[in-house]
Parts: C-alpha cells; structure tokens; sequence
C-alpha cells in the first residue's frame, strides 16, 4: 500500500486551473521531491492533501487523493482534522511566520499531543524527547521559550518537532530551507534525511531548489504550470533529464557549478577601500550605534568583478552602499573614482554619483509602480541633462542590450515578470553609463533558470562596456561563477579574500569558508 | 529589564504629557481677556481701587509663572478654588460629579468592547454575511450619525412618542447610544485585523496541526487582535469624551460634562480648569494603562 | 462552523457607475446648491420673529412650521447650510494646511526635530477633539474665525501623521535611493515620487475627516459655543429646540436630519474617493 496517491489532482480558480491534472504515488517509507518554480502549482498541490486550500480554490470531483488506500475525507471536517498533525504533518517555508509569537514554544508542540491520551506528565517528558530528536541543544529550558528568542534554524527545528509530535505517516515539507543561511540550510536537510531514516516516514519535499531535491528525495516529480512534465528516480533526473524544461533547470545548476572562465585582465584602479568601518545609527534617542561593517579593505579595477559573499547580518550590503556613497563611514577612508570619501566628511558630488550605480535585490521595490518602464528609464537620463528627443533612442537601445523590446518601454512594471523587472532595473543603471555596478543580491529572489539568464547577461554587459563590478550575494556558487576575486565576510568583517576559483581549494581558506564550502549541497547527487 | 525601562520610558511620555495639558489649560483660561475681578466689577459696580484690591488677594497680579505655581500647588492637594458663579469650593462640586461620569463612561466602554469583539470574532469565526454586513453597518454609524442626533431622535421616540423613558435623568438611552458609537469606531478595523490574521501563515500552520476551530480562534487568532484592540480602545475612549459631554447635557445627567458645560457658558473659570484638568489626566492614565497591558501581553516586547 | 479562511481579495477596484457611487455625490451637490442659494429661497428672514405663531407645526405659510419664538424653521434650515457647511470644509482645510504644512516642515528638517515637532503633535492629539476645541474658543472667542481655527489645529494632528506615514514609507524605496544615485536632488524626489503618494493619502485622509468636522461643528453649536450665536447654524437650532422637543418635535427634527444626511453623504463619498484614489496598490507579491 503506497502512502500517498494522487489522481488527476485539478485545482482551479473560478475558470482558471491552476494545478491541472498532477498524478504521483508515494511508497511508504521514501521521499518523493516536487520540484518547480515560482507559479507551478506545487505548494497548491501540498495544500490539497491536507485540503487547506485557500478561498475561491477548489478541487474538481474527479481527483482523487488516498492516504493508505484510503480515500480523503475531505466533506467530513472532523476526520480531516483528526488526520492533520496526526498522520499528515506539514512544514513551511518561514519558520518565524509559521510560530504563534504569543505561546512558548512548549506550549504549541503540547497542543498536538492533547489531541491524544497523554496525561500531562508524560507529554512534558514527550516534548523533552521531541526536541532533543530534532538537535536542540538544552530541550527543558527551550521549551520555555517564546518563538522570536530562538534562530532561524532553531525555529524550523521546532517546527519539525511539531509535525513528528503526532506521529506521522507522512510529513510534508513546503521549501523547508529556503528562508534559512546556507550553512543552516545543509544542517536541516541532513536533519530530514536522518528523521525520515529512523522513523521510516513517507515525506513529501516541495521546492525549487535542485539540490536539496537531490539530496533528500529517491523519486523526483517536475512541475511546471500546474502539470507534472516528468518524474523518476532522482539520479536518473538529475543526471539525464529527458524533459528539455528539466534539462533547462539541471543545466542552470550546472552553469554554475562549472569551472568559471578566466579571470578578466584588470584595468585601472576604481574603488580603493581601507579600513572602513559603518555604522548603524541606534534605536530612539539613546540607542548606541551598531557596528555593521568594522576593518573592511577591498580594491575594484575596471572589467573586473568583486564578489563579497557571506550570510544575512554579514555586512556586505551595507559596506557596498557605503561604497556608493549612499551611507556615510565611521572610520577608514573611501577612495572612489578619484574622491576620497572619509568620516564626517562631505558627500559625494553629484557628477560623480552617477558614475556609481546599484541594482537592488527586489524587484518589486525598485521601480515606482505608478511610472511606465519609459517614464522611469528617462528619469536618470534627465537628470543628466539629456535632452527629452534624445530619450526614446537611448531607451531602446538599452532595453535591447539588457535582451527586452522596445514595446516594453509602454509597460507598467506590475505587467512585467520578476526577471523582466531585474532587467529594467539594470537598464536603468547602465543608462547612467556607470564605472562601477554594485548588485547587491540581484538574483535572489528570481527563478533559478532566471538566475542564470541575468547572471550571463551581466557577464556579457560587463565584457562589453567594461565596468568594475562589485557583486553581492549569499549563494556560492552564483557568486563564485560571476567573480573573479571573492571576499567572504562574516559579522561585519572579511574574513576570507581568494581568487574565485581558489574557494574550493578548502586547505587555504579560513575556517569559516570551509564552514560554507561543506554546507554547499552538492547539487547532483543524493 | 526591558520591560521595566519601556514602561518607565512611557510613564514619563504620559506624565509629561499631563503637564503639557495642564499648562494649556491655564494658559488658555488666562489668555482670555477680562478675568475674575472684571465680572465682579460689572456685577458688584466695584471702583478701580476695590478691584486693585481684589487682584491683589487673589494673586492676580502676580507674574503668571508665579500663579502657576501656585494654582499647581493647590490643586495637588484637591484645593482648585471656588467656583465664582456658586461660591463653593469647585474640589467638591467635581467630586459630586465624577462619579456619575464614570458610571456612565465605563458602562458605554465596556459595552462598546463587548459589543465589537463580538460582532467581530462572530463575522470572522462563522462568515456569515449578516455578521459582515453588521461591522459595516455599526462603523458607517458611528462614522456618519453624530451621537447628539441620535440622542435626539431617541428622546423623541422613546420619551416623547412611546414614554417608555422619562425625558431626563435616565441613563440607559445614552449608555446604549455611546456604547454603539464607540463599537462602531472599533469594529471595522479589528474585522480587518482578525481577517487578516486568518490567513496568516501561523493560522494556517495551526490549522495543519488539526486543532479545533475554537481553539485556533481563541489561542491563535484573538491573542493577534487583542494589541489592536487596545490600541482602538484609545480612540473610543476619546470619542466618549464628546460623547458623554453632549449626552449629559441632552439627558441631563449631572455629570462631569454638565458641570464643565455650565462652567463654560457662565465663564466659570475655576470650575472649568478643573473639571478639564480632572478629564484630561483620567484620559492620560487610561492610555497608560492599556499601553501597559499591551506590553505585558505582547512577549515580543518585554522579552 | 467553518473558521473562515478568506483569500486574499485581489484585484483592482473599479469604479463603477453606480447608485451607491452616484447618491452620495448628488445630495451633496444639492446641499451645495441649496447653501448658495439660500438667500434666494428662503421665505422668511431667519431672525424674524413672529410672536404670534410659536411652535407651529408644518404648514402652507411655514414649510417646516416654526420654532419656539416664531421663527420660520426651513428659513433658518436653508441659511444654516451655508454656515454648517462653511465651518466644516473651511475646518477640515485648516486642518489640511496645519497638519500637512507641519508635519512636511518637520520631516525635512531631519529626525531630532522630527522627533521634537511630531512630539508637540502628540500632545495635541492627546486632547480630544471636541475638548481641544472648547478650550480654543474659549480662549479665542466665538465666531466662524475661530471655530474654524479651532477645528484646524484639533484636526490637524491627523494629516501630520499620514504625511509622516507615507513619507517614511516611501523614503525606504529602492527606487527613491535609485534617484538618488542618478543625482537626483531632494526636490525632484518630492517631486516624481514622493508627491503623487502623499497627495493621495491626504486627500483620502481630508475625505474621512470631513464628516467629522462637520459633526465636531454641530456639537460645538450644540453646547453653545458654535459660530454666531445669532445666525443660525444646525447645531444651534438642535440645541435651541431641544426644550422644547415634546411641543415642536419638527423644530428640533429638521436640523437633526440635515445633519444626518449630510453625514451620512459625506461618509459615503469619503469612502468612493478613497476608493478611487487608493487602488494604485503595489504588487502583492513585495
């Protein structure tokens, strides 16, 4: 008897289907991997199982959905609720979200064993023993706990100790990692891998990330506007995708894994960096200053790409805007395109800022949303004093280079995709004609083939009109394949500096890149 | 430890506040031209020298720093003079009077919050479309239907038409009416709030646990509305305000509000200072309040 | 019983042609009409008293009868529109040119006076409305001038904090450090990015708060301490007829409606314009 089987799953939104037709079997005991970008249907296709879709979704009478052989029963609230915690368990994305911030975290892993026969006693002692199987250090004094004391990774943890409180037949994990640290990251996926071993549970692992897919599941299923394309043992997927939109997803990995090219000759020298230390200012009237980035020296030159790579809080954004001039130092000095910039002293003129451009990681926020693509492209060109019958020309000779059309220019940027978006914002930066390109994080939030597309476009980009670039980013492999040189910073300091090619060669590198380099996933094998 | 300095930290806002309010308060009553002595010249025909006199014994003559301090003085020790137009010591008239405005003014608010979170949790819990209709309803009406109209309209049908109630003295017309205009300023953004919370994402995770609809309510998705609710009572507590000042009058309540309104028309000065003052630093103290208990509550901010 | 997991209501708000679009509009431009027209129409003068005919019912001579002294009610309805509605707009426009003046002025001056301005803001909030105003007048006198002025500042607190609001909101866009960078001044942020939002949200903000300020004017006039104590206002005529409620219930009755409608439409349209002007939502997906 297989754990989980669905048929012809159709979910729909009035007329529009949204997860249209998705088969798949679960045997108990393995780990099936949906894999899909954003808008593919297969968080949906999660929800269904558990039947939490939202509002206005509903799911065609012709689907069926077997827990054990036997059949949802999705008209009876009471079963349903019965089942949920109990034999199904789910986990999401955002562990801090996922949490009621006003309960200790004790309290909420005790509300799924009151639904058993535990007297209190005993589920005190239960819950000591779920924590501690999920790694937590500590597990009496943590479960006095409120959610926001505890780290990310502490918190998806305590998640995981929610859904195995009941005991599950089957655990279903939405992107369970994609909102933690990579290092963190590797840590939980190792964490599902030997829960699932010891408890042989049948688990359920949606997301968009190759790797973790590769390194959990036995059996993966592609999704992509709301249908399966293809599905297989993991291996034989990952390795030899039939399918030309798997090949386009393993190929995007692959890029990336695959030896950069070599490192480009160095022009001359644009941004020199000695020193510096920033600041951020405190909280309220008395709050002291916060110490984001302290000691940090780097040194850009012309066609070259700087990579600064470490984890959330590490500092590197705030050392790139300071760089741009767009935050003021405490300490150190700044030379930038020939100005030095220093504590205290004057901000950058305004000749000189246009020369320094950034590319902001979310796309959304970047572009004012009441202007046309037009409209905001022309802002930087007459701020420089362009005249406006000038503008439609540069406009589309640009949106050309970043590979848009110049029917674009009439959009609005809510009619664009995310990668479309990112597009837009790096035209409007080359539009300045810069020297220096800051990109802090710029494909972070974008499909994974996307990533690819963006990154090589800036390659090109770079090879063409040769400015230094200074990339900013918290996956390795994307910042190892994009820099030439790679500086890995962590609480607020560099802590590492090699060539790009150099950070595997784990021998040389400071305890902390060897930290990253072995949390690294590796991409294609399980 | 950062509890004890936020709630320090507010209790000097609040307290500071109070000071601010007191100062407007004597500063305005003192910016109108023609004080104390100029009525009783009129009234009592008194000559230049008796009303030099006059200043002179009341302190009126002295900078106004120095009255101030000394009306500050006095009052904290519940001396705030004598009421001009009765003669008595205005200290007992607000005592007789407070306590008929607090009866009335916590009736309406607690009324107006049980009132509110009901018809709230009920529309979010069952989703019924009369529930819905009703927040809307309720906050179209107290946005729109000034609490004096109402009160005039209710006098009409219920004492002049149906006298099922004496015209005044009563005070359930006026608590009913109070109570909805306050539920009505709440309802609607706590709807929203608690619809808002539903579909958050530890709703839905409690919903994957399986627990039952009641508990998920009551321990997930209430405890989310209840710093809101706190945060609105503040608005309804300013809304009762105006409200019991206009209904004491229309209903002839011998509150706070009557007294201050009298006061106000008769140029009582004496009587109107304190009966502000004595409004202005209840307000004060209950917005601490509730900001205390937000904070107790909230463990994000205490912890 | 379902605990209601609603979606999230999507999708842009239209305005449509409709009744519950149209209604509100129309009686407020009648009720404008009306007030600008009131010398024209109405029959009697509205301080004529005529002694002989007190508390009159309605009839063919007085439309909406008369007060208790002899005073013909729909004159003084008619006339008191002109007063009610001056006070009112002219208020809530005080209180837009106090509170968004202000509060600009504060933002731009950076954050310790941010801070300091936004707390003087504070404490005037900390007032209540109605009792803010009472003390100004008593202070200031009575009058449309005053009353007016007096509305302003007790209002004015509001526009301050959705200034500050959308300020500080959109001052953390990226697309603002974008002008930035393209060596864009603070003027040309204000001007392309940061005006369209700010106008918006005061506009919707004036259209919320100008019921209230009519009302606020009502209960003024109410406790005496309206504009004109001789002219009539609806407030005033509220106040004046309520001795006499089981007498000449129409007296007191007229006024009350007025008031009511106007609201009420005020109320209505504030929410179609906040309709119309707010859908300019970003993506949900920020």
């Amino acid at each position: 008897m297989n754990a989980l089987v669905i048929r012809n799953l159709v979910i729909a939104k009035g007329q529009r289907r949204l997860v249209d037709g998705v088969s798949l079997t679960l045997a108990k005991g393995s780990t099936l991997g949906i894999i899909g970008e954003s808008g593919s249907g297969k968080s949906l296709t999660a929800l269904a199982i558990t039947n939490l879709l939202p509002d206005g979704l509903s799911i065609s009478s012709t689907s069926t959905i077997e827990i054990d052989g036997v059949a949802l029963p999705t008209h009876d609230a009471h079963a349903m609720r019965a089942l949920r915690g109990a034999k199904i368990a789910m986990v999401f994305q955002d562990p801090m979200a996922c949490l009621n911030p006003f309960m200790r975290i004790g309290t909420q892993i005790d509300e799924i064993l009151a639904k058993g026969v535990l007297p209190r006693t005993a589920r005190t002692t239960r819950i000591v023993e779920l924590l501690r199987e999920v790694d937590l250090p500590d597990p009496a004094t943590l479960a006095r706990r409120y959610p926001h004391e505890l780290s990310g990774g502490q918190q998806q943890r305590v998640m995981l100790a929610m859904a195995l409180a009941g005991e599950p037949d089957l655990l279903i994990a939405d992107e369970p990692t994609s909102a933690l640290d990579a290092s963190v990251q590797a840590e939980i996926v190792a964490l599902l891998a030997r829960l699932q071993a010891r408890r042989q549970m049948a688990m359920l692992i949606i997301t968009h990330d190759l790797a973790v897919a590769g390194a959990l599941a036995h059996d993966l299923a592609v999704m992509r506007a709301g249908q399966i394309v293809e599905t297989g043992p993991a291996q034989a997927i990952l390795n030899a995708p039939q399918h030309p939109y798997t090949a386009r997803l393993v190929a995007a990995r692959r890029t990336l894994v695959s030896e950069p090219s070599d490192a480009a000759h160095a022009g001359h020298l644009l941004v020199e960096v000695t020193d510096v230390a920033v600041d951020y200012a405190g909280r309220g009237l008395f709050g002291r200053p916060f110490r984001a980035v302290q000691g940090a020296s780097l040194r850009l030159e012309r066609g070259r790409t700087l990579g600064l790579l470490g984890e959330s809080g590490s500092g590197k954004s705030t050392l790139a805007s300071a760089v741009a001039g767009l935050r003021p130092i405490a300490e150190g000095r700044i030379r930038l395109l020939g100005h030095e910039m220093r504590p205290g002293g004057p901000a950058l003129p305004q000749a000189l800022r246009r020369r320094c451009q950034v590319v902001f990681q979310n796309p959304h926020g970047a572009l004012n949303p009441r202007l046309s693509i037009a409209r905001a492209l022309g802002e930087p060109l007459g701020l420089a004093g362009i005249p406006h019958r000038e503008h439609a020309a540069r406009i589309n000779a640009v949106l050309r280079d970043v590979g848009l059309e110049a029917e674009h220019a009439a959009r609005f940027p809510h009619q664009l995709s995310g990668g479309q978006r990112q597009r837009v914002c790096i035209a409007r930066a080359l539009l300045c004609e810069p020297d220096v390109l800051v990109c802090d994080e710029v494909v972070s939030a974008l499909d994974m083939t996307v990533q690819v597309q963006i990154l090589q476009l800036l390659k090109e980009l770079q090879k063409k009109r040769g400015f230094g670039m200074l990339f900013i980013g918290h996956d390795i492999d994307v910042v190892r394949w994009i820099s030439d040189e790679v500086l890995v910073m962590n609480k607020g300091r560099i802590v590492d500096r090699c060539a790009a090619h150099e950070l595997g060669a784990t021998a040389s590198r400071d305890a902390y890149t060897q930290r990253l380099m072995a949390a690294r996933l590796s991409p294609l094998a399980a | 430890m950062k509890f004890l300095a936020n709630a320090g930290f507010d209790l000097g806002r609040m307290l500071i506040q109070a000071l601010g309010i007191v100062v407007i308060v004597f500063l305005l009553a003192r910016v109108v031209p023609g004080d104390v002595v100029d009525l009783k010249a009129i009234e009592g025909d008194l000559s230049a020298s008796q009303q030099q006199e006059m200043r002179t014994e009341l302190g009126l003559d002295q900078p106004l720093i120095v009255q101030f301090g000394q009306w500050s003085w006095r009052a904290l020790h519940g001396d705030f003079g004598d009421s001009i137009r009765f003669g008595r010591p205005v200290g007992g008239m607000v005592r007789t009077a407070l306590p008929v405005t607090l009866v009335f003014a916590g009736l309406s608010f607690v009324l107006a919050l049980v009132l509110a979170i009901g018809i709230a949790v009920g529309a979010v819990m069952t989703g019924s479309r009369v529930l819905r209709s009703l927040v809307e309803i309720v906050n179209i009406w107290s946005i729109a239907l000034p609490t004096f109209c109402i009160g005039v309209v209710g006098i009409l049908i219920f004492s002049v038409w149906l006298h099922w109630l004496p015209v005044v003295g009563s005070m359930l017309l006026p608590i009913l009416i109070i109570g909805i205009d306050g539920a009505g300023q709440i309802v609607k953004p706590l709807y929203e709030e608690l619809r808002e919370a539903a579909t958050s994402t530890h709703v839905r995770t409690a919903h994957a646990k399986g627990l039952s609809p009641w508990r998920i309510t009551v321990r997930h998705l209430l405890p989310t509305a209840v710093p809101v609710a706190l945060a609105l009572s503040g608005l309804v507590l300013a809304g009762l305000i105006a409200g019991t000042l206009t209904m004491e009058v229309l209903f002839g309540l011998p509150g706070l509000g009557s007294l201050m309104l009298n006061a106000i028309q008769g140029r009582d000065y004496p009587v109107i200072q304190a009966a502000i003052l004595v409004t202005a630093i209840g307000l004060v103290v209950v917005n601490a309040l509730t900001d205390l208990l937000h904070r107790m509550i909230d463990p994000r901010l205490s912890r | 019983m379902t605990l209601v997991m609603p979606a999230r209501t999507d999708g842009k708000a239209r305005t449509r042609f409709s009744v519950r679009a149209f209604l509100p509009a129309a009686i407020l431009v009648f009720m404008v009409a009306v007030a600008l027209a009131a010398p024209w129409i109405a029959p009697f003068d509205p301080l004529d008293q005529d002694l002989l005919a007190l508390n009159q019912p309605p009839g063919p001579e007085h439309w909406l009868g008369t007060d208790h002294i002899g005073r013909d009610v729909f004159s003084r309805l008619v006339m008191g529109a002109r007063t009610t509605l001056l006070v009112g707009l002219g208020g809530a426009f005080a209180a837009f040119v106090f509170g968004a003046g202000f509060g600009l002025v504060a933002l731009s001056l950076g954050r310790v006076s941010e801070a300091i301005l936004f707390g003087a803001i504070d404490l005037v909030r900390a007032m209540p409305g109605v009792l803010l105003a009472l003390l100004l007048i008593v202070a200031l006198g009575e009058g449309v001038g005053p009353v007016t002025i007096a509305l302003g500042i007790s209002f004015a607190p509001f526009f301050a904090y959705v200034a500050r609001a959308i300020y500080h909101r959109e001052a953390a866009k990226d697309y603002v450090t974008a002008a930035q960078l393209f060596g864009g001044d603070p003027l040309h942020v204000l001007r392309v990015h940061l005006a369209p939002n700010l106008i918006g949200g005061l506009v919707t903000q004036a259209a919320i708060l100008l019921p209230r300020c009519i009302v606020t004017e009502s209960v003024l006039s109410f406790l005496g301490l309206g504009s004109s104590p001789d002219a009539p206002t609806w407030g005033r005529m509220v106040a004046e007829a309520s001795r006499y409620i089981e007498l000449a219930p129409h007296a007191i009755l007229a006024p009350v409606l007025a008031i009511v409608l106007l609201t009420l439409s005020l109320s209505f349209f504030g929410d179609n314009v906040r309709r119309t002007l707010d859908p300019l939502r970003e993506e949900a997906g920020s």
